[in-house]
């Protein structure tokens, strides 16, 4: 539990893993007694019905990561010679296909249903003795699942920065909007309640419409990391700070004239190339070692390190400031000055712990 | 969306009431003529020429003065009936239906009842037109009363 590939995780890291896992669980088990209650009183109502497929489809981001999980944290093997954290992407992708094809269907459904004029039927059932008209069941039950979904997303929020988990982020981002899907199957149930059968349609459309776009973001997110994309924040919100990090702290070293890297996310943890132009081209292999250890030690997500001697540094490779990089990043403000950086970088060793490896700046 | 909610509860508050008729079916059976079709079944609907009878008619007789409405009886196939029902040319349509019907998307039906005299342990359902709601749970109740 306590690795991802190579990487030995931090402590925070570890416990915060062991968190997300149980939450997960939780999750899926909460989701499934949701799913089985709603089947319950389906009835006819198409927002009911969405509402309902939604939650089944909830399931997917969840399903994904605990499976992942499993790849993940396997060793890098000459087969797999980056280890597998890929998986996690690849359930993200899955899990951001099924919500954008299930939701534009669904979408479909209810625009076909109101342009035919369907009338949802609902009608009555007996609760302790009398007939009860089933939608009062409706909007209670909706009512009652909208309520863990808030709680239980805010904390996988906090779980998918330290992870640096955008599947958990996802998941957490989509399971806090959860109580749109039930408000909006609440107002179909009481349209039709009150005689405004076009109500559920409506509110059909608009749940469908927030799975397609949960798929969009999703797919695009799960596509940009899997096409190499430079490293970004869990969020997707800036690059990633460590990029500037690493190349500036390589350029403090003594024997470097000039430092850029490419970094990319593999899920949780990241590959770094990182090419120097060192001022003597007969610097010994040694320091290259030590700056890839230097590196690693910057943060536990940065352990697959090389360094690469070149003359030229290559025009994609990123240096770490300017426009490019600098954008929303706090480039060079966390303190990674250059003399504090070498100074780090020479008594640092592959996989130490340091407090500054705590959290994702 | 709490607002759109909260519109809506107070069109219930404001004397609408929940379930509703779009097409106000229920006022205008009540006190009037409720226009049902009937299918014949060997234990619940007999049809002599236009004289329809049995236990499953006896129900609807019950239920259309309970709405002090009087029946107005049509005989046809299920097919001809349902289209009559989508057609807004009947209230009701019964004939030894059950809760297994392919109808069910052109048609709103009622829950199974298998106490119905005759059913013969099948559950018998009627149906009634798609979203008329007041006017569904109005039958579903008076036939829970009358067979429960």
């Amino acid at each position: 539990m306590s690795r991802f590939g190579r990487t030995d995780l931090p402590d925070e890291q570890a416990t915060d893993l062991r968190k997300a896992v149980k939450i997960e669980v939780f999750t899926i088990c909460y989701t499934t007694v949701t799913i089985l209650v709603v089947a319950l009183v389906l009835g006819n109502s198409q927002a009911m019905k969405t509402a309902w497929v939604e939650d089944i489809l909830s399931l997917t981001p969840q399903v994904a990561f605990l499976v992942a999980l499993v790849f993940v944290r396997r060793k890098p093997t000459r087969n797999f010679p980056y280890g597998l954290h890929r998986a996690m992407s690849v359930g993200h992708l899955v899990a951001g296909v099924a919500l954008f094809v299930v939701g534009a269907t669904l979408a479909y459904e209810a625009i076909s249903g109101f342009l035919s004029g369907d009338h949802p039927t609902i009608g009555t059932i007996v609760l302790f003795g009398s007939s009860v008209w089933l939608g009062w069941v409706m909007v209670a039950v909706m009512a009652l699942i909208a309520i863990g979904p808030p709680f239980y997303g805010r904390y996988k929020l906090k779980l998918a920065k330290p992870l640096h988990n955008k599947l958990l982020y996802a998941d957490a981002d989509m399971a806090t909007a959860d109580w749109h899907t039930n408000a909006a199957s609440i107002v179909g149930v009481l349209g039709i309640g009150v005689g405004l059968w076009w109500l559920d349609s409506a509110a059909a459309l608009f749940i469908s419409v927030g799975i397609v776009w949960d798929g969009v973001r999703n797919t695009r997110t799960a596509i940009l990391g899997l096409i190499d994309k430079r490293a970004t924040t869990y969020d997707e919100k800036a690059v990633h700070p460590l990029i500037a990090e690493a190349a500036t702290m390589l350029r403090g070293l003594p024997w470097v004239a000039d430092a850029a890297v490419r970094m990319r996310d593999l899920g949780q943890v990241f590959h770094v190339e990182a090419y120097v132009v060192p001022v003597d081209p007969r610097t010994p292999v040694s320091a290259y070692e030590s700056a890839a250890r230097a590196i690693a030690a910057l943060d536990w997500k940065v352990q697959d390190t090389d360094v690469i001697p070149v003359s030229v540094l290559p025009p994609e490779a990123d240096p770490g400031f300017g426009r490019e990089a600098g954008r929303g990043s706090r480039a060079g403000a966390s303190g990674a000055g250059p003399a504090a950086a070498s100074e780090r970088g020479s008594d640092a060793s592959a996989g130490a712990t340091s407090d500054r490896l705590k959290g994702e700046r | 969306m709490p607002l759109a909610i909260g519109i809506v509860l107070g069109l219930a508050g404001c004397g609408l009431q929940v379930p509703a008729d779009p097409n106000g079916t229920l006022e205008r059976v009540s006190d009037g003529t409720l226009r049902a079709g009937a299918s014949p079944d060997r234990s619940l609907i007999e049809v002599r020429g236009d004289e329809v009878s049995g236990a499953e008619a006896d129900v609807v007789e019950a239920f259309a003065s309970s709405l002090d409405a009087r029946v107005e009886w049509t005989v046809g196939s299920e097919e001809q009936l349902v289209t009559g029902l989508e057609e807004g040319d009947l209230d009701l349509v019964v004939g030894g239906i059950t809760d297994e019907t392919p109808w069910i998307d052109r048609a709103g039906v009622t829950r199974g009842f298998a106490d119905m005299p005759g059913a013969d342990g099948r559950n018998v359902v009627m149906l009634v037109p798609l979203g008329e709601n007041r006017f569904l749970s109005t039958l579903e109740t008076f036939l829970d009363e009358e067979l429960g």
